[in-house]
């Protein structure tokens, strides 16, 4: 488990990454390397490519050119279940939970992976198996406790509250055993208390998992306060990158979110 | 007396049609190639019983030895069968994968009506009588019945039973939690056509005769509607469905002719007051029923 990347060498690493759907170019060259341990964030305003570049990262979508390295290795063209497995797991902007299924199951589901038994063992239910099945279950309701959602087990995941529901797609995702956690917009829909405890609750995460981060969020005081590292991204292309201290006066940055000059338009 | 033992055998073999679309259905597959694979079990046992006389009437390997090994072989040719299509055809969804299972079916129908050994439009005849009555077949059936009924809620209560409800719910979320969402609807597919076969094999004996007419694409509907009235979220609901709709026609004889537009209203009927089928896991919960407790109790800490 602990084959920590050398100090410097990136977990994850972007290179001149392009996506285009038809005539849109979706990501333009698209750099960046997410160093183990740390927050990364990614921001930009709607349509500027952030959810494309999860897709690209977890899958779900085939880049047009560039490459993505996982630990120094090329993952572009892998199924989305080979790089879950490979340590890489993501939730969702728009939630896709397992709705009908109680949010244990759902977090069983994460657990996949770990569960392998004989099959004759699991059809005839054999004690060996049954002691595997209760650690799974137990294994699952941590997880769930530690996102505070233990009183809600047995409830169908399509019936939980909205931030339930974001925080069960967290807990889904921990299940897999990630070293790269994905979160796309978390915050999304939480009102001002959930969103600040947000921010300790990934913190508290990556401590306890020794995880990296990689995050999409729009609420911008939250991404200053808690990523490491920030990207920005605008129509596709990468205007900045680096602290938020550093980010938050760079020009582009300013131009795209605030507007800027006018002189080059033609 | 339309209640009577060979009706009986025909809706244990309905349950197990509907069983066998229920299979790939739970992993969200809807595939209409049952009537497929129950065209090969009943050719299967067709063929061998009658065109090898150490299989039949006064051979010495008559009848039970013969009959395991034509559900053996059987499975096996539907199985193989299963694996070879399954893997391009399963990349098709929805609707797209049920039009092609609907082509296996034709196909292998116009086949059977065509080809020299499969006796052509007349089919086969004379299969031989493992059993000398209709009791026999009915504890046969009963007995396949019960084991694929323990297996499927066996399967509902395994990794692979959840891998394929998540699959159902969520594909794309499902592949992302690591799941080979390939290879569980492969497995379900093949589940699926290993009891359709096993079903055609007990059915060719039974009916005493085999032909084109038994793989149909009206089968494929009937058989799925077993399932949309039964309800397709537990085991239970396929064979409810199986059971109840392979009876319906026979009980409502006494209506006479209108009996095929009772039977019309009731399939009608049922997904309107009853839109996830008769039985859910709701359901079941509310009554229940010991063999699906969902998953677990909270685990004591």
């Amino acid at each position: 488990m602990n084959q920590a990347p050398l100090s410097g060498s990136p977990l994850l690493e972007l290179q001149a990454l392009n996506c285009r759907f038809g005539g849109l170019r979706a990501l333009d060259r698209v750099s960046l390397a997410v160093k183990s341990g740390e927050i990364f964030g990614l921001i930009g305003p709607n349509g500027a490519g952030k959810t494309t570049l999860f897709n690209l990262i977890s899958g779900l979508t085939a880049a047009s050119g560039g490459r993505i390295l996982w630990r120094g290795q090329p993952i572009s063209g892998l199924r989305p279940d080979r790089i879950a497995r490979l340590g890489l797991a993501r939730t969702f902007q728009n939630l896709r939970l397992f709705a009908s299924m109680s949010a244990l199951e759902n977090v069983l589901v994460g657990l996949h992976g770990r569960g392998r038994t004989p099959l004759v063992a699991g059809l005839l239910g054999t004690a060996a198996f049954r002691r595997r099945q209760r650690e799974l279950e137990a294994q699952a309701f941590n997880l769930l406790e530690l996102l505070e959602l233990a009183p809600l087990a047995q409830q169908s995941a399509g019936s939980l509250s909205y931030g339930n529901q974001r925080r069960l797609e967290i807990a889904r995702a921990l299940a897999t055993g990630p070293r790269l956690l994905l979160l796309d917009e978390p915050a999304a829909g939480l009102n001002p208390a959930e969103k600040s405890e947000l921010s300790a609750l990934i913190r508290l995460l990556r401590q306890r998992f020794d995880l990296t981060v990689l995050i999409i969020e729009h609420h911008v005081p939250l991404m200053m306060d808690l990523c490491d590292r920030l990207a920005v991204l605008n129509f596709g292309e990468r205007i900045a990158l680096g602290t938020p201290e550093l980010v938050r006066r760079d020009p582009a940055v300013i131009e795209a979110y605030l507007g800027g000059a006018v002189e080059e338009a033609s | 007396m339309p209640l009577d033992a060979s009706l009986l055998v025909q809706m244990l073999l309905g349950a197990l049609l509907g069983l066998s679309v229920y299979l790939p259905l739970r992993a969200g597959q809807l595939s209409l190639a049952t009537p497929g694979f129950y065209a090969i079990g009943g050719y299967t046992a067709a063929l061998l019983s009658t065109r090898f006389p150490a299989l039949a009437g006064d051979g010495a390997l008559y009848p039970l030895p013969s009959l395991l090994l034509e559900l053996v072989l059987a499975a096996l040719i539907a199985g193989a069968l299963a694996l070879a299509i399954g893997g391009p055809v399963l990349k098709l969804k929805g609707i797209y994968l049920a039009i092609a299972t609907i082509a296996l079916v034709e196909i292998l129908r116009v086949l059977n009506l065509n080809l020299g050994f499969t006796g052509g439009a007349t089919g086969l005849f004379a299969i031989p009588q493992p059993f000398e009555g209709p009791v026999g077949y009915l504890l046969l059936s009963l007995a396949v019945l019960a084991l694929v009924c323990w297996l499927c809620a066996r399967l509902e209560r395994l990794r692979l039973g959840r891998a394929m409800e998540a699959i159902r719910e969520d594909e794309l979320a499902a592949a992302c939690m690591g799941l080979d969402t390939a290879r569980v609807k492969l497995l379900s597919f093949l589940f699926s056509a290993l009891v359709a076969a096993v079903a055609g094999v007990i059915s060719a004996h039974f009916l005493n005769t085999w032909n084109a007419r038994q793989g149909s694409f009206d089968a494929s509907i009937t058989t799925l509607a077993f399932v949309v009235f039964g309800g397709s979220r537990t085991w239970l609901g396929p064979v409810v469905g199986g059971l109840a709709l392979t009876a319906l026609p026979e009980l409502l004889r006494p209506v006479g002719d209108l009996r095929l537009v009772v039977y019309g209203l009731v399939i009608l009927l049922g997904p309107i007051l009853f839109p996830q089928g008769l039985i859910t896991p709701e359901l079941l919960r509310r009554l229940r029923w010991p063999f699906r407790q969902t998953s677990a109790e909270a685990p004591a800490p």
